[in-house]
């Protein structure tokens, strides 16, 4: 995440203004103190607000001893899953899971709860924009930016993992679309998939990775204006339906609730299920690989975007930075699709009978992603999150929240996020192989996707100690 | 602005002060002396604010029939002690951070005790008033307020409670104050709540105001940062000074710690910090928008 300005420390320095409560000098008895309450003269002139993203304070990159044993840790769990793990497949995707209590499935699927859910989404959406329109164009003193680049898009992930997802019970755009529906609206193609959705997160990492004041009321009413017309206009012709296609946050939260046990068996029930028969039943809809590639690429360039090397070729290029770091930020997606393509095209001599390589096995990279995801921005929700929720509750200048765990800690949870997604990975595309592959090469017809999977996850832990 | 509350009573005669205090009549003088007050009050009520050649809360003279028990006991400033039993005196505790720049960030916990800068200067009334900050003994600034900020080169701070007449606020005889050793960079804990004597505690034994700092020297010509940005290890607490030469003006910053300075055309300037914080933290030009160094503070 990029840097941003955050409120002076409490004990950096008098602010200007204060009133100043001691005068310094010695006094004599008889000699009138002070008036008190006099304003101390105005220091230095109020801090232009800085062309920036969200947040002041980055992680501290990795020490080797915890990047060596993540990397350790990942090589010998794969190493261990190609030996022990089962060789018939377990998982039952949207079959499996234990039925929640009627009650609790009739509330969820209540008209009520949805309406309710759709209202609180409008209302949030009004106060951003209410926000975003009149407040100041500063991101210190104006929560829209961090609602945006904190709560939304980082939000999301928690929020998805809890609870499903939940982004399109309360999108605002689909009640704007119930005031009026399209009359006929027509089936999005199903060669569409989710590839519109992919491009919008793609747009929606370079306006948070690269875009120049993307924290500014301008840019950020240009972003909201694009992707309202296209969401509308696609809307308006396909109904409702198109937002699950092409709106990047949903397709985002609906992916990452793959992992949610909270999930909706085929016939419809409410279950509490394993996270990897949820991941099981990802549908292979179009689009899921260079949604999966994106989120892979975006969040390991945000990780580069980091690194002094880099910081050094932005400013020296002669391309200029918004071009340069676009340029990295697609070779970072580039690079991420294109090892999962090679990776599809070695499972496909492996074994020709498997005709869709690269859909096949791209959930399994889902929890990767998500490893990432953790790994970079945990201590960016922690620390702003609630910083935007006191700042959007009426404080000024709010103070950052002190970050929730140590340098260590830190470290501890970033390497254990990757880990786990590669182990979660893993175990996923084993079971998905030994489904589809004939039990003579399930093994062998893994090792490419363990080479893959390995590569990911020593990039992503390389990044970390950049 | 707060307006100043309105003070109790201006004195006009040397005799008590006409307060709401439980007293009985003794003599027909005081009498007299609270009904020439009264009068005036009056007068004073139709007129307006009542006006002396005191300003409000700038009188010195010492109340003498006021709460508590006045005491013959002076504090080294010549101020009387005010006697309290230990239940009604108010208590201090004072809490020294390092401020970093220098000096150090005092905050003043006080219990059944209010600072009223609107009326110091008038009778002493239980749990009002203000403090006295003494410096390594030497009396330095009076505090209307909880926070205040002591500069470097202290070593021991004592804050003092004194009621509005400027006489000491004091229990069993002694008054109430705390005294807090100023460490140059360790956090000072928090002193105990005392009413304790003046017997101050030895002094800070590290008393070296200026640790060591190192020096980053950085240059900046066109969009060319050299050195080229790199991570600078730094340990935490440590002092940093950044000097930057520019070939614009421009604006030096650091994130996360939110230190400026202004560049001048080829003048080099210097930033310098304590790196108290752990983390990331980027310096950068605000005008040419240049990365020149990350500090890493662990």
């Amino acid at each position: 995440m990029t840097t941003g300005h955050s409120p002076p420390l409490p004990f950096a320095h008098e602010a200007a203004g204060q009133t100043s409560f001691l005068s310094f000098a010695p006094q004599a008895a008889g000699q009138a103190p002070p008036l008190p309450f006099l304003p101390e003269p105005a220091g230095q002139a109020p801090l232009l607000p800085l062309a920036h993203g969200v947040g002041a304070q980055h992680d501290l990159p990795l020490s080797p001893f915890y990047a060596y044993a993540g990397a350790f840790t990942a090589l010998f769990v794969s190493f261990l899953g190609l030996a022990l793990l089962w060789s018939a497949s377990r998982f039952r995707g949207d079959r499996a899971g234990r039925p929640l209590p009627a009650s609790l499935q009739r509330l969820a699927d209540s008209s009520v709860t949805r309406t309710a859910l759709r209202v609180l989404g409008a209302a949030l959406a009004l106060f951003f924009l209410a926000h975003l329109l009149l407040g100041p164009d500063d991101p210190d003193r104006n929560p829209a930016p961090g609602a945006l680049y904190v709560l939304l898009w980082v939000g999301l992930v928690p929020a998805s993992l809890l609870l499903g997802p939940v982004w399109r019970l309360v999108n605002p755009l689909r009640a704007l679309l119930s005031l009026r529906p399209p009359t006929r609206p027509r089936p999005v193609p199903a060669a569409v998939g989710i590839r519109p959705a992919a491009a919008g997160l793609l747009l929606f990492a370079w306006l948070e990775l690269v875009a120049p004041d993307n924290t500014s009321r301008p840019v950020l009413l240009t972003a909201l204006a694009v992707h309202l017309a296209v969401q509308l206009l696609g809307a308006a012709r396909h109904g409702a339906a198109w937002f699950a296609h092409a709106d990047p946050f949903e397709a985002y939260s609906s992916l990452l609730a793959r992992l949610s046990p909270l999930g909706r068996r085929a016939d419809g029930r409410l279950v509490l299920r394993s996270p990897f028969n949820g991941l099981d039943s990802t549908p292979e809809t179009p689009g899921l690989v260079a949604t999966v590639c994106v989120l892979l690429g975006t969040t390991a360039y945000d990780g580069l975007s980091d690194n002094p090397r880099w910081i050094t070729t932005l400013q020296t290029s002669s391309l200029g930075p918004t071009a340069t770091a676009t340029l990295g930020l697609l070779a970072a997606v580039a690079l991420a699709a294109a090892c999962y393509g090679l990776c599809a095209g070695a499972l496909r001599l492996l074994n020709r009978a498997l005709t869709t390589p690269l859909t096949s096995f791209a959930h399994s990279l889902l929890p990767i992603a998500l490893g990432y995801l953790v790994a970079h921005y945990f201590s960016l929700l922690a620390v702003e999150g609630p910083r935007t929720v006191i700042m959007a509750a009426g404080t000024d200048n709010a103070p950052s929240p002190a970050p929730p765990l140590g340098p260590a800690g830190l470290a501890v949870l970033q390497v254990a996020a990757i880990v786990t997604g590669h182990v979660l990975g893993v175990v996923a595309a084993h079971d998905r192989s030994v489904r589809l592959f004939p039990p003579a090469r399930a093994v062998a017809g893994q090792l490419p996707l363990f080479a893959l999977m390995i590569a990911y996850t020593l990039g992503g832990i390389g990044l970390l100690i950049a | 602005m707060t307006r100043p509350a309105p003070r109790p009573v201006p004195r006009l005669t040397p005799g008590p002060a006409p307060r709401p205090v439980r007293r009985s009549a003794r003599g027909s003088a005081p009498l007299v002396a609270a009904a020439v007050a009264a009068v005036l009050l009056l007068a004073a009520g139709c007129g307006g604010r009542a006006t002396t050649h005191h300003k409000p809360g700038t009188g010195h003279e010492q109340a003498a029939g006021s709460h508590g028990t006045l005491l013959a006991a002076r504090d080294e400033s010549g101020h009387r002690l005010r006697d309290l039993p230990a239940a009604e005196a108010p208590a201090v505790r004072a809490e020294a951070r390092p401020d970093t720049e220098g000096g150090w960030n005092v905050h003043l916990a006080v219990e059944r005790f209010r600072f009223t800068p609107e009326s110091t200067g008038g009778g002493a009334l239980t749990g009002r008033g203000h403090a006295r900050v003494l410096v390594d003994g030497r009396e330095a600034a009076r505090a209307y307020g909880p926070w205040f900020h002591v500069p470097a080169g202290a070593r021991t701070l004592t804050v003092r409670l004194h009621a509005d007449d400027h006489t000491v606020w004091a229990t069993a005889g002694e008054p109430v104050q705390t005294t807090v050793p100023l460490a140059p960079s360790a956090t000072a804990p928090a002193s105990p709540p005392t009413t304790a004597p003046t017997t101050a505690p030895a002094p800070d034994p590290t008393p070296d105001p200026t640790p060591s700092t190192r020096t980053l020297d950085i240059r900046v010509t066109g969009s060319t940062v050299t050195p080229a940005p790199a991570r600078v290890e730094v340990r935490k607490g440590e002092r940093i000074t950044l000097r930057v030469t520019s070939d614009r003006a421009d604006t030096l910053h650091v994130h996360g710690y939110d230190r400026e300075a202004a560049l001048s055309p080829g003048i080099p300037a210097a930033l310098t910090l304590t790196a108290d914080r752990t983390g990331l933290f980027e310096v950068e030009t605000h005008a040419s928008d240049l990365v020149l160094t990350q500090l890493v503070v662990r």
